[in-house]
C-alpha cells in the first residue's frame, strides 16, 4: 500500500514538473504564435490586411470599429521604414518582436504631425545611419532593435461607417519596406 | 497478482500520473488564465504588461499559444468582463446595464466575444460593437447603456440570442495601460436587470 502511495506521489511530482517544463518551453517551439501567423499571410515587408473572420493564417481584427494590418520584418540587411499618413479619426502601431514581446509603439497623438514615420534599425545600422542620416529620413523616429525580425501592427479607428473608406486608404498606402539607406562606393 | 507484475504497475501508475496531470494541467493552465499580472476592476479584467518582456511565464506561454495580436502600451488596453457585479457569469438570457464612467482615454469601443470570437452577425445591422464618439451621455459624462438581445432605448449594445458572452472594452490611448496601480481607476459597473421574458 506505501509503495502504491509512494507511486501516486512519484507521479505528482512528475507531472508538475512536465507541467513547468511545458509552460516554460512553449514559447519557443509553438506554431501557432503571433509571428508565424503573420509569416503566413504572405511576403515580408508589405502590409495585410486583417479580415473580420479568421483567415488561414489564423490572423483575425476581432473589434468591429478596429481596422489593422501586419508586416514582418527582417532587419538583418538593412533598416526598415514604416510610413503613413490620413485622415482618420485614430491610429497606433506597435512593433514586435519575433517572441511577440513589444518593441516599440506609437499613436497619432503622440507622433510628430499625426504622421507615422518610424525606422527600425539594429545598434550597428542606426551608429551608420547616425553618421550620415539622409535627408528622407531626417524627420522620422529611429528605433532601436537587437532582433533582426519580427512584426508590425498598425490599427486604426472606424466610428462610424462613413469613416471605412478613409481606414481602408490609410492601410492599404501605409509602407514597411527597406530603403536606400546608404551610399554606394562608400569604400 | 503474481509479484512479478507489481513493480510494472507501480511504474505505470507513477508515468499515468505525470503524463495525464503534467499535461491536463498545462492546457487547463493555459485556457483558463492569461497569465498573472492582471488589474481587476469589479468585473473587468485586463493585462498591461501581457505584451511586454516583463510577462510572467504563464501569460507567454498563453500568448504564444493563442496566437493573438496584443495592444503596445502606446496603443491601448482591453479590459474583458464575463460575470457581472455580483460574480454571475453573463447570459445572453439575460439584459444589463453598464453604468459609470471609463478610467481616461481617448477613445473607447465596447463589444461582446462569443467562444472566443467577436459576435458578428451577418445581417449588420445590430449595434453589436459601441464607442465613445456615438453614445449618448449624462450631463456629467457618465453613460448607461443596455446590453440585452431585444431592442431597447438609448444606448443599446446587442447580444447573441443564446448562450453565454463576454464583454470587451478597449481603451485607446489611455495612460491605465502604463499604470502600476497608482492611479485610482474605475471602470463602468455592469448590473443584472432580470432574466428570461420577465
Amino acid at each position: 500500500m506505501l509503495k502504491v502511495l509512494f507511486a501516486v506521489l512519484t507521479g505528482l511530482f512528475g507531472a508538475a514538473l512536465l507541467h513547468l517544463v511545458i509552460i516554460l518551453s512553449l514559447p519557443y517551439f509553438s506554431e501557432r504564435d503571433a509571428y508565424t501567423r503573420v509569416l503566413a499571410e504572405g511576403s515580408r515587408h508589405i502590409f495585410h490586411r486583417l479580415p473580420d473572420a479568421r483567415d488561414r493564417a489564423g490572423l483575425v481584427q476581432d473589434d468591429p470599429l478596429m481596422e489593422a494590418s501586419v508586416c514582418a520584418y527582417d532587419i538583418s540587411e538593412g533598416p526598415v521604414r514604416i510610413f503613413a499618413q490620413g485622415n482618420v479619426p485614430f491610429w497606433s502601431m506597435a512593433i514586435f518582436d519575433a517572441a511577440s514581446n513589444e518593441v516599440f509603439s506609437i499613436n497619432d497623438r503622440t507622433a510628430a504631425a499625426g504622421i507615422l514615420d518610424v525606422v527600425l534599425a539594429t545598434p550597428v545600422q542606426l551608429t551608420v545611419l547616425r553618421k550620415t542620416l539622409p535627408e528622407a529620413i531626417s524627420q522620422s523616429i529611429l528605433v532601436e532593435t537587437q532582433q533582426a525580425d519580427g512584426y508590425v501592427v498598425l490599427r486604426t479607428m472606424v466610428p462610424q461607417p462613413s469613416f471605412a473608406p478613409a481606414a481602408g486608404t490609410f492601410l492599404s498606402e501605409a509602407v514597411c519596406a527597406p530603403f536606400e539607406w546608404r551610399r554606394r562606393q562608400q569604400f | 497478482m503474481p509479484f512479478v507484475f507489481r513493480v510494472p504497475l507501480l511504474v505505470a501508475i507513477a508515468l499515468a500520473i505525470a503524463f495525464g496531470g503534467g499535461i491536463w494541467s498545462t492546457l487547463w493552465a493555459l485556457e483558463a488564465t492569461t497569465g498573472f499580472g492582471a488589474i481587476r476592476l469589479g468585473a473587468w479584467e485586463a493585462f498591461p504588461d501581457a505584451q511586454t518582456a516583463k510577462a510572467d511565464p504563464y501569460a507567454k506561454s498563453h500568448r504564444a499559444s493563442a496566437g493573438a495580436l496584443l495592444y503596445g502600451s502606446a496603443e491601448g488596453l482591453s479590459f474583458t468582463a464575463g460575470v457581472d457585479e455580483t460574480g454571475a457569469p453573463l447570459r445572453a438570457a439575460c439584459s444589463y446595464r453598464i453604468i459609470g464612467h471609463t478610467p481616461p482615454a481617448r477613445l473607447w469601443t465596447l463589444y461582446t466575444l462569443q467562444g472566443g470570437r467577436a459576435y458578428r452577425p451577418q445581417t449588420g445591422v445590430l449595434p453589436v460593437a459601441l464607442n465613445s464618439r456615438s453614445i449618448l451621455r449624462h450631463g456629467d459624462g457618465a453613460f448607461e447603456i443596455a446590453v440585452a438581445a431585444d431592442a431597447q432605448p438609448g444606448n443599446w449594445l446587442a447580444i447573441p440570442q443564446d448562450g453565454r458572452f463576454r464583454l470587451r472594452l478597449t481603451l485607446l490611448d489611455t495612460p491605465a495601460a502604463g499604470s502600476s496601480g497608482l492611479i485610482d481607476l474605475s471602470m463602468p459597473a455592469i448590473q443584472n436587470l432580470g432574466c428570461g421574458n420577465a
